[in-house]
């Protein structure tokens, strides 16, 4: 690689990693809000896991039950997708989603720079 | 391109309503008008569709699909020559043995949310990669975990009542309460409703009751048919008997959700 690629690279990547870098932060302060909103500063773990039944989906506040309904449905998504679905912002989906994490009702995978909402099942025997 | 099939769920509050007719009914007069439909029987409490479609040996219920023992099209059982002319006719049978019964009112949450997920993923399975395009579940009565995750699965409800006071109240607390909260396109088909009250001026009435007590829109209403009774569940009419006033409300049904 000649020393100009590696010039012209160089920035990009920095950059590359600077907004990954953010959209974790992001995240980070989604999950803090939330915690906060609910008194439970001191909760640092992420409890264990939860079964997302239907009793549970019935017993949710209307705007969490839209959200974990259309995970339950697509299986897997991106807050993106979610939004979408139930025509809300995508910060919206992306609170409401994470807050969902943190009842233990999803699980969150990060593939590159796109975090993925799902239903943990094959764990849950 | 084939737009997606539909999932219908038919359920009711009580018993006796008469969903189990209607959706046999309904999956058969849909096969009838050359579609590609699935039946499956979600009532693990009181199984009958194995003996009301005479079905002799079963390999795999669908019990087996929702513990994970089997995939879905080892499950259905093709029925297309025997009943539905043109169209194809396939059917997925709850276990009747009273160990499988007892073994389904059993199951824990964990259990009924993997069941959600398995029922979920029908529409990929049979609407998308089997082009079907009627998956009918039955269900049982009330508020029961096979049938809440039934009514969470599809994409129309229709809920079966009679005009029997603890049935519409229990009905429209079901509407309001569950229904509701999962945002579902519901309509309503009233049964066993006496023959004068099911004429014109009749219907009127009984539309105008159904919008102010169910606030959901009226799908059909099928009178109390003798012949229905007298049948003892031997006989799917709209197959066997296709001059009847009930295959021709049927044939309407169909029509009305084929429009959804």
């Amino acid at each position: 690689m000649s020393s100009q690629e590696i010039l012209g690279k160089k920035p990009l990547q920095i950059l590359e990693k600077i907004r990954e870098n953010l959209e974790k932060l992001n995240e980070k302060m989604e999950i803090m809000i939330e915690l906060q909103k609910h008194g439970r500063r001191d909760i640092q773990t992420i409890p264990q896991e939860a079964p997302l039944d239907v009793m549970t989906l019935l017993s949710m506040p209307d705007h969490l039950r839209k959200t974990a309904m259309t995970v339950c449905r697509l299986g897997r998504a991106t807050a993106d997708e979610v939004a979408q679905q139930t025509r809300r912002a995508r910060a919206v989906e992306s609170a409401y989603l994470n807050q969902l994490v943190i009842m233990g009702y999803l699980k969150k995978e990060r593939r590159g720079r796109k975090a993925y909402f799902y239903v943990e099942k094959e764990s849950q025997g | 391109m084939k737009t997606l099939g539909k999932i219908v769920a038919i359920h009711s509050y009580k018993g006796g309503t008469g969903k189990t007719l209607l959706s046999i009914n309904l999956a058969v007069t849909l096969a009838k008008q050359r579609k590609k439909v699935c039946l499956l029987d979600l009532d693990f409490r009181a199984p009958s569709l194995a003996t009301l479609l005479k079905v002799g040996k079963v390999e795999h219920w669908l019990n087996d699909y929702l513990n994970g023992v089997c995939e879905i099209d080892k499950v259905l059982i093709d029925l297309s020559e025997t009943i539905a002319d043109q169209g194809k006719f396939f059917v997925g049978l709850a276990n009747p043995s009273v160990e499988a019964i007892r073994d389904m009112s059993s199951k824990d949450r964990k259990w009924e949310m993997r069941a959600l997920g398995r029922l979920l993923s029908l529409r990929n399975s049979l609407l998308s990669a089997k082009g079907f395009d009627y998956i009918i579940f039955d269900t049982s009565p009330g508020l029961q975990y096979s049938s809440i995750n039934a009514i969470v699965s599809a994409d129309v409800v229709i809920v079966a009542s009679t005009l029997d006071s603890s049935d519409v109240e229990g009905t429209r607390r079901m509407l309001r309460e569950l229904y509701d909260l999962f945002e579902k396109k519901t309509e309503i088909v009233l049964n066993k409703i006496l023959y004068e009250d099911s004429l014109r001026s009749g219907k009127e009435k009984l539309q105008a009751l159904v919008k102010e007590t169910y606030e959901v829109p009226l799908l059909g209403v099928i009178p109390c048919y003798c012949d229905i009774s007298r049948a003892e569940g031997k006989t799917i009419f709209v197959h066997e008997k296709p001059n009847h006033p009930f295959t021709r409300i049927m044939s309407e049904i169909a029509t009305r959700i084929d429009k959804m």
